[in-house]
């Protein structure tokens, strides 16, 4: 059964000249790899401890501005267990982005990202903003898995590479801040390519709310490839 | 004293008005109670009262004489416009009250004039629709108007309100049948002197018609229903035009059990419609003229298709596609003689690469749009919306009003009690029969359809400012919902338990598997991750919480339950852990999970996707949407794993 498309934009609430687009992510990965530590970290931050939701560890929400575009990030943890991951379509269908977590340290975990990055590209195609995210880099001396081979791997998926540590917070806000605005592009892509971000087709991911109807600001391919 | 005299001396001259008189007017006037007050020989008129040669002021009635002739006028139908007009207003207020009032001093002036609104009976003369009807009521000004009874000497029999001399209001008619010794009760909103607006008509015939007239004749939308005992009992629900079905319109044909959903014109089938049968058999069809025109398509009780031409009893003549529940498709020309069975000359393909499966299909949805469907229903909403809304037309409109008058009281509330059948009338398409799977996608396209009509009408429905309007606009669905879903709820959750039966029985096959396992072990399987909540009666209190899930309607209510179970597991875990803990999917997915096959809900797939569908989209991508589809992974875990993973079989036998 097809699910309803958003038409109602109270969901954004009405921006002041700036816009405000509504993004779902996944969080995707085996479990042990910190794919949890990582966003809580993220959502702990102090500026920010006030948005942390009643399903604190597994659905996370986060406000963000970036350069006047107002962003409401829900975060969809799912369970790593292999045993679950033939649920994986019903909590990812929808997102914007996916984060794709492993351990340097764990080479089998590695391999299960690229499990996943095949099944999105699989479900999805390219609507969505990939993250393979090499997490506890402050083990670096128990790496399994080489630089060199992730970020290539990550380039040949058209998926973007990142380390991090959630214990020592690194490289987390970077991250989110990099994703937030591949999907604001995507979805600027998107919209233009149907014309006007009124119309919301059959197959629209319902994920993008685009509030205001100001025409799309022209966004530098340049201001995302940093990071 | 006064009194006394004043009436003997009346009684005098009315004696002497008799012997002066000719027996011409005597045979007709003279009464023994009848008393003369005035006489325009003893008090001279204004010039301009006319072509008069005498005017005669009696106690009771107002004479006219001009040569041989006269005119009467009962008093208590009079009216004084200027002559005579203080002694004529006394002696009709008198008239009015049966008492001899004196005026006494002092009181001069005061309650002088008679009143302008009288109860009174009269019996027309003049040629029109009320020639020899007999009114007794109130009046205004020579005119019926406020409460009365119209009787006519044929039978015909009208009571209620009446305004300027014609039906207008509320009214119950009565009108006998030509041949039986019956009648037809109309109890029916009228403007001008006819039928219009909501009514209800039992037909002597033990017809009985509720919904909208206009001109005296169906109009719009209304029910039309024979005795349950009668020899073809129906009902036909759907849209009127000049007395005849037209429009959209369901027909139930209660003896053969079948269900016609369409398209109607001048009483015939006429355009796209569909039959469903009792044996769940549907299909989809061109009518014209109450003939089956065209190929159509046959859902059978198998799930197998036919397109292609088919007779009322289901036979397939000509050129057809059967296709196979397996995906097997037969094509080719179909032809059955009574020995023979059914023959055909076609090519099977067994391949099997068939995308329409006919358990998902769904019916009618391109073909009726949906805001044209009950457009008779919809429209006197709208009207009374545009008409201002005012609380004495609503029930004109919508056929119900919560205020009621005396006199008709009991009538009205019994048009009020039928208010509901409008609310409800879609219910008429998807229960009984057409309790049927393939009709989901219309039922729900209806819910939510009506609801934007119910939020129209509370939007105007509130007098505040539009501050109050904004809010409706953007909160549309999670408002109105709770109004609208209770009187569909029963009939949709029906549909939405045929549409995801399969799956819910490899569900509850599930469960019952799951269920033959002792907590430990089901923990364990579920692979939860902390080893100290693995044990045993853990979370029942997030387990009857969820079993909460199907006592309600509203569709926040349900999302407001899954959410209350999330924090009943969180307690639990917080307590067995003795401390502070929040749970990161690893941990809640399987937790969730073992809740789930506890509280074994029925039909749990029904209630998510009809929870998912009812939804107030601002939700989507939201806390509620991830507890529902963290719930939907639990069941679909349920439903398509338990029975393929050959771990399982090992715990089972261990």
């Amino acid at each position: 059964m097809a699910a309803s498309a958003a038409t109602s934009g109270a969901g954004g609430g009405a921006a002041g000249g700036g816009r405000s687009f509504s993004f779902k992510v996944v969080l995707l990965g085996e479990g042990c790899v910190g794919k949890t530590s990582l966003v809580l970290r993220y959502c702990e931050n102090k500026f920010n401890d006030k948005h942390i939701t009643t399903l604190q560890a597994s659905f996370l929400t986060k406000k963000l501005n970036i350069g006047g575009k107002r962003v409401n990030l829900a975060i969809w943890d799912t369970a790593g267990q292999e045993r679950f991951h033939a649920l994986g379509p019903i909590y990812y269908r929808d997102s914007n982005g996916a984060i794709l977590v492993y351990d340097i340290t764990d080479e089998d975990s590695f391999q299960k990202v690229k499990n996943w990055v095949k099944e999105l590209r699989k479900m999805l195609g390219n609507e969505i903003c990939l993250c393979i995210v090499g997490n506890k880099i402050d083990l670096d001396k128990e790496r399994h898995v080489s630089i060199q081979e992730a970020e290539t791997y990550a380039e040949s998926v058209g998926a973007k590479h990142y380390h991090t540590s959630a214990k020592q917070n690194k490289g987390i806000e970077e991250l989110f801040l990099d994703l937030c605005k591949r999907m604001i592009e995507t979805a600027q892509v998107d919209e233009r390519a149907r014309g006007n971000g009124s119309s919301q087709s059959g197959t629209a991911r319902r994920g993008v709310q685009i509030i205001d109807d100001e025409p799309a600001a022209q966004t530098s391919g340049g201001c995302c490839s940093s990071g | 004293h006064l009194f006394i005299c004043q009436a003997l001396d009346e009684a005098n001259l009315t004696r002497n008005l008799w012997k002066s008189l000719g027996h011409k007017f005597t045979d007709v006037l003279c009464v023994p109670e009848r008393r003369l007050l005035e006489d325009s020989r003893n008090l001279a008129l204004y010039p301009s009262t006319g072509r008069s040669d005498r005017v005669l002021l009696f106690n009771d009635i107002l004479v006219l004489i001009q040569g041989n002739t006269f005119q009467s006028f009962d008093l208590k139908l009079t009216w004084v416009d200027a002559v005579w007009q203080w002694k004529l207003n006394q002696a009709v207020r008198q008239a009015l009250s049966g008492k001899r009032d004196f005026p006494l001093w002092g009181e001069a002036g005061r309650g002088r004039d008679p009143p302008v609104c009288r109860f009174s009976s009269f019996t027309f003369q003049e040629e029109g629709r009320f020639k020899g009807a007999t009114y007794e009521g109130e009046w205004r000004l020579s005119k019926p108007h406020g409460k009365g009874t119209l009787t006519w000497p044929d039978g015909r029999n009208y009571v209620g309100d009446f305004q300027e001399g014609m039906e207008h209001g509320f009214g119950i008619c009565l009108i006998p049948r030509a041949s039986e010794d019956r009648y037809d009760c109309y109890k029916c909103h009228w403007r001008e002197g006819k039928m219009s607006g909501y009514g209800i008509c039992e037909y002597g015939d033990e017809m009985v018609y509720k919904g909208y007239f206009k001109d005296n004749v169906r109009q719009g939308f209304g029910i039309l229903e024979n005795a349950s005992d009668a020899e073809q009992p129906f009902k036909y629900s759907g849209h009127w035009e000049n007395d005849k079905k037209h429009g959209y319109g369901v027909w139930d044909d209660k003896e053969r059990g079948e269900r016609y959903i369409g398209m109607w014109q001048e009483d015939q089938r006429h355009g796209p419609g569909l039959v469903l049968m009792q044996s769940g058999v549907c299909y989809q069809r061109t009518f014209h003229m109450d003939k089956m025109v065209g190929p159509g398509t046959l859902l059978l009780e198998d799930d197998s298709i036919f397109v292609g031409n088919f007779t009322r009893d289901l036979t397939f003549v000509g050129k057809g596609k059967l296709t196979f529940p397996n995906g097997f498709t037969l094509e080719g020309t179909f032809s059955s003689k009574s020995t023979h069975g059914l023959q055909t000359q076609g090519i099977l393909d067994t391949s099997g690469e068939q995308d329409d499966t006919a358990e998902k299909l769904q019916l009618g949805q391109e073909v009726f749009p949906v805001e044209k469907r009950w457009e008779g229903l919809c429209s006197p909403f709208l009207e009374f919306i545009h008409s201002g809304g005012q609380g004495e037309t609503e029930e004109a409109f919508m056929g119900f009003h919560v205020q009621t008058s005396k006199e008709l009281r009991k009538s009205q509330e019994y048009l009020f009690c039928h208010r509901y059948h409008c609310k409800s009338i879609p219910n008429t398409s998807y229960s009984g029969i057409g309790a049927n799977k393939h009709l989901l996608s219309m039922a729900q396209e209806e819910v939510k359809h009506t609801g934007l009509l119910r939020l129209a009408l509370e939007v105007k429905g509130q007098p505040s400012a539009g501050g109050m309007e904004e809010r409706y606009d953007l909160n549309g669905p999670a408002l109105v919902l709770p109004i609208i879903l209770p009187c569909f709820y029963p009939e949709l959750s029906m549909l939405y338990m045929l549409y995801h039966q399969k799956e819910d029985d490899l569900y509850c096959q599930g469960i019952v598997d799951l269920s033959l396992f002792p907590d430990v072990k089901l923990l364990e399987f579920l692979e939860v991750q902390k080893r100290s909540l693995v044990k045993d009666r853990c979370f029942l209190s997030a387990t009857e919480c969820l079993q909460k899930l199907i006592t309600t309607v509203d569709p926040r209510e349900k999302l407001d339950i899954l959410q209350k179970t999330y924090e009943e597991i969180e307690k639990t875990v917080n307590r067995v852990l003795e401390k502070e803990y929040s749970l990161p999917m690893d941990d809640l997915l399987p937790l969730l999970m073992y809740v789930v096959t506890r509280a074994s809900i029925q039909h749990l797939g029904a209630e998510i996707h009809l929870i998912r569908d009812l939804m107030d989209p601002t939700n989507e991508g939201g806390m509620y949407d991830f507890l529902l589809t963290a719930l939907e992974s639990c069941y679909n875990f349920i439903q398509k794993e338990i029975r393929l993973r050959p771990s399982w079989q090992v715990l089972h036998n261990s």
